[in-house]
């Protein structure tokens, strides 16, 4: 639970020139990311609290201090909210070198003991002996973390990363998210990344905020916005493939289950007492919970639904093999479940083979009924 | 901020060198050569210094009705002083100081022969050897004005104003004479015999007769000083005026 | 040669570029970044005395600031000599007309800035000063300089609109190239042709100084 007075916190609301509805916190050493499709209007949000975009409304505090507040007409410039900002393209002083970049982030560039700090700054990113190079002279993903050290310079109140890595290549990426995990252990402020790759998101990230066309749609740690998605739209975000709708036949408290219907067929799932019995639901499970096996019978008190299927094109993703399963009785629902290689040739999945399915009840997820306005197919 | 304002006001302002300055003159362009040797005179004669404009008497006429910064005007025309003493621009109405007289000038090596009369030109246009002639405009320049009257009254005027040059006074008109672009022009009898314009060609004096007389008249203008007012003085007496009349100016006592 | 009439010319020059540089630095920097209603309007009109004839500005000028007009009459009141015929209104007519070349390379050095590096200046926390101390002008000092270059060949050989506002006056309007102009008419081909070689000389120093500074690769050493 974020302290209330401690950390940031902004509530932003606008319709023009891009819709925002968010809301944020992020505690002190927190790691928020934000999360969501180009468009989204996360990268708003950031320059919102950076105070390089003024919202029509809302309010935007950290640690206490009020930046923003258009109520009470509010504004800190961005020079006097004290935070240190990374930008996708690094956006260093070109006719400065390293070392003079990071002296221009803190107060007092001239003081003594400045350079000093600035060394030290250099080499806690790994770049010692570069001081005296020029943006030119050095790699993407040397300019990043000066940018980095730069920001860090001035022991800002919030480190605020926009899309830090998404212009480097793979490898440096790999290396600087572990420099980033590394470098946060010390890292006493909230942090906030925007970034569009959900999976660095889940890496680096405390907690994750699913943002799209400028709402926060659910803000949660990584595992539980992909294992329990708040509404469709945001399953859909975390790239979940098998969601239905459904409707909730009843609820037995003794047995931790709640029976579903989908289609025609009974499913028992986790027990999710929030729906009311004959209410429409949503439901999701992730790919994991869809297994191959089937066993005689289902093991007492194990939820798991058997059901049985055609098997669709299948699709050869690396290593691991997409596999559709159109599932009788269902209207011929589309169940995606991904399976090794090997096992796909064990098991010899070829496309129009009957495949009966395992689908785990415990993963099984419920969430309101998908009244959104459907955007016309792509 | 401030030293921006200082700076700009000091620029701007007349200051304290103006009084230091020679008085500046305006000549008609004819006077050339000859009001140049006058100054040097002056200048030799008295320790002082003017400073000399030229160009065409009607250009003048208007800068000074715009307040221009002359001191002394010599016009080749008295109408144009009359209407600036009309208009109490000036001391008083003036002083003739000079007839003029126009000349028709040909380049060495032109088609066109130096014949006063114009017969010759007149020849030149029927047979094609004439392309292009110049004088001074004759909206403001009176040379020029008097060039059009001798022209007319040689009965060459529609023939010849197609092929015309004009310059923005006689002393350019001279300069196209003389340049090679054109076969040669009707331009002022003091500058022709100016020794640079003798050298590059020949001249023929046209009939006075022909035109309406070149009567020139100086005059002092409204806040001349005194330095002026000695130029004013030397300009008719004997060591000034026997410039004048080297440059082939009939002056007023001859008359 | 007219040696009155080429300080002239050099002050001319000179007085236009202190004027014009911190007009061109203000103005350019603002349309560099700012957006509002009618910048449109505004770039046009800056940049017209780049296509206007020479002879157009001098006509304006004369009817707008002549002797008898009001502001003619208010500025010799106020400093006891007339705008026109005086080498005060040649600056005003320099600058008038020199406007664009200020203005342009400089609005174009700074749009050149990418908006990310000075974003980070403000995160860094840089006040307005320190930002266009420290990263604004030293990123854009090739496009002043280069205005300021062209300023000072463009105020040389300005002929018509000084000539019609200034009158030729020695020692007061008139400028080198109307010397040589004069001198023409003196029969003078000496005179004209020293004076007429030294702006030759003068203007091609100026264009190639103009062309190294903003060369790419020429004399910046941080792209």
């Amino acid at each position: 639970m974020t302290d209330p007075v401690r950390g940031l916190q902004a509530t932003i609301r606008q319709i023009v020139p891009i819709p925002l509805h968010a809301d944020l916190a992020c505690g002190r050493g927190e790691v928020l990311a934000l999360v969501g499709p180009s468009g989204s209007g996360k990268s708003t949000l950031l320059r919102c609290i950076a105070g390089l975009h003024t919202p029509l409304e809302g309010r935007i505090a950290c640690d206490g201090e009020t930046w923003f507040d258009a109520g009470s007409r509010v504004n800190l410039s961005t020079a006097r909210r004290r935070i240190g900002m990374v930008f996708q393209h690094y956006a260093l002083f070109p006719h400065l070198s390293a070392l003079e970049n990071v002296l221009e982030g803190m107060d007092d560039p001239g003081g003594t003991g400045s350079r000093e700090r600035g060394r030290e700054l250099l080499r806690k990113v790994h770049l010692d002996g570069l001081e005296r190079r020029r943006p030119h002279q050095l790699s993407g993903g040397q300019q990043q973390r000066v940018a980095v050290a730069r920001a860090l310079a001035r022991d800002p109140h919030a480190l605020l990363l926009d899309e830090p890595f998404s212009a480097v290549d793979r490898s440096t990426r790999e290396k600087l998210y572990g420099e980033l995990a590394e470098l946060r252990r010390e890292l006493k402020m909230p942090v906030v990344l925007v970034t569009h790759d959900l999976e660095e998101a889940v890496m680096l990230a405390d907690r994750v905020s699913i943002l799209s066309r400028g709402k926060t749609l659910q803000t949660a740690p990584p595992l539980e916005v992909m294992e329990r998605p708040a509404s469709v739209e945001v399953a859909r975000l975390v790239g979940l493939r098998n969601v239905f709708e459904g409707r909730v036949l009843s609820h037995h408290r003794d047995r931790g289950t709640t029976v579903t219907e989908w289609n025609g067929r009974r499913l028992d799932v986790r027990l999710q007492e929030g729906f009311p019995g004959g209410a429409r639901v949503a439901w999701v499970l992730p790919a994991a919970g869809v297994l191959l096996m089937p066993r005689d019978r289902p093991t007492e008190g194990s939820r798991d639904n058997i059901v049985e299927g055609i098997v669709g094109r299948m699709v050869t993703l690396g290593s691991r093999v997409r596999v559709p399963v159109y599932v009788h009785g269902t209207d011929e629902a589309l169940l995606t479940t991904t399976v090794p290689r090997h096992l796909a040739e064990s098991y010899a999945l070829a496309e129009g083979r009957p495949l009966s399915l395992r689908l785990r009840g415990e993963q099984i997820h419920l969430m309101p009924p998908d009244d959104t306005p459907r955007d016309p197919p792509v | 901020m401030r030293g921006w304002a200082l700076a700009l006001v000091l620029l701007f302002s007349s200051a304290t060198l103006a009084w230091a300055d020679p008085p500046i003159i305006a000549g008609a362009a004819d006077l050339k050569f000859a009001l140049e040797e006058i100054a040097a005179a002056f200048k030799e004669d008295t320790k002082h210094e003017v400073s000399l404009v030229f160009g065409s008497s009607g250009n003048f006429y208007r800068q000074i009705g715009q307040g221009a910064p002359f001191r002394m005007f010599l016009s080749a025309d008295e109408g144009f002083v009359f209407k600036l003493a009309d208009a109490g621009k000036t001391v008083d109405r003036g002083e003739l100081y000079a007839i003029g007289r126009i000349v028709i000038l040909v380049p060495h090596g032109s088609p066109l022969k130096a014949d006063g009369q114009l017969n010759d030109l007149a020849a030149a246009l029927a047979d094609g050897r004439l392309g292009k002639f110049a004088i001074a405009n004759p909206e403001h320049a009176p040379y020029g004005k008097r060039a059009e009257e001798a022209l007319r009254h040689a009965g060459l005027w529609e023939k010849i104003k197609d092929k015309l040059v004009l310059g923005e006074n006689v002393s350019q008109a001279a300069q196209f004479a003389t340049s090679g672009g054109t076969q040669g022009g009707i331009v002022a009898y003091s500058l022709a015999l100016a020794p640079a314009v003798a050298r590059v060609g020949n001249y023929a004096l046209i009939p006075d007769s022909w035109h309406e007389p070149l009567r020139q008249r100086m005059v002092l203008l409204k806040g001349a000083d005194e330095k002026t007012r000695e130029f004013y003085r030397y300009m008719q007496q004997p060591a000034a005026r026997a410039i004048m009349k080297r440059y082939g100016f009939l002056l007023p006592a001859e008359r | 040669m007219d040696w009155t009439a080429l300080i002239l010319s050099l002050e001319l020059a000179a007085a236009t570029m202190v004027v014009l540089l911190p007009i061109g630095v203000w103005a350019g920097r603002k349309l560099a970044w700012s957006r509002f209603r009618g910048k449109a309007l505004v770039e046009a009109s800056l940049a017209l005395p780049l296509v206007l004839p020479p002879t157009v500005l001098g006509f304006y000028l004369l009817v707008a600031m002549g002797g008898a007009t009001p502001l003619g009459r208010w500025y010799e009141s106020l400093f006891g000599h007339q705008l026109t015929f005086s080498f005060q209104g040649l600056l005003v007519a320099s600058l008038i007309f020199n406007l664009p070349f200020a203005v342009q390379p400089m609005q174009r050095a700074f749009e050149a800035i990418a908006p990310e590096v000075r974003e980070a200046a403000l995160c860094c926390g840089m006040s307005r000063l320190r930002l266009l101390r420290r990263i604004e002008l030293p990123l854009a000092w090739p496009g002043i300089l280069s205005a300021m270059v062209l300023i000072f060949a463009h105020t040389l050989g300005e002929f018509g609109v000084v000539l019609m506002v200034g009158g030729s006056i020695p020692g007061k309007t008139r400028t080198i190239a109307i010397a040589i102009y004069d001198r023409v008419q003196a029969f003078d081909t000496t005179g004209a042709g020293i004076m007429s070689a030294t702006l030759l000389v003068i203007s091609m120093l100026a264009i190639g100084l103009s062309y190294l500074i903003t060369a790419p690769g020429g004399i910046r050493r941080h792209d």
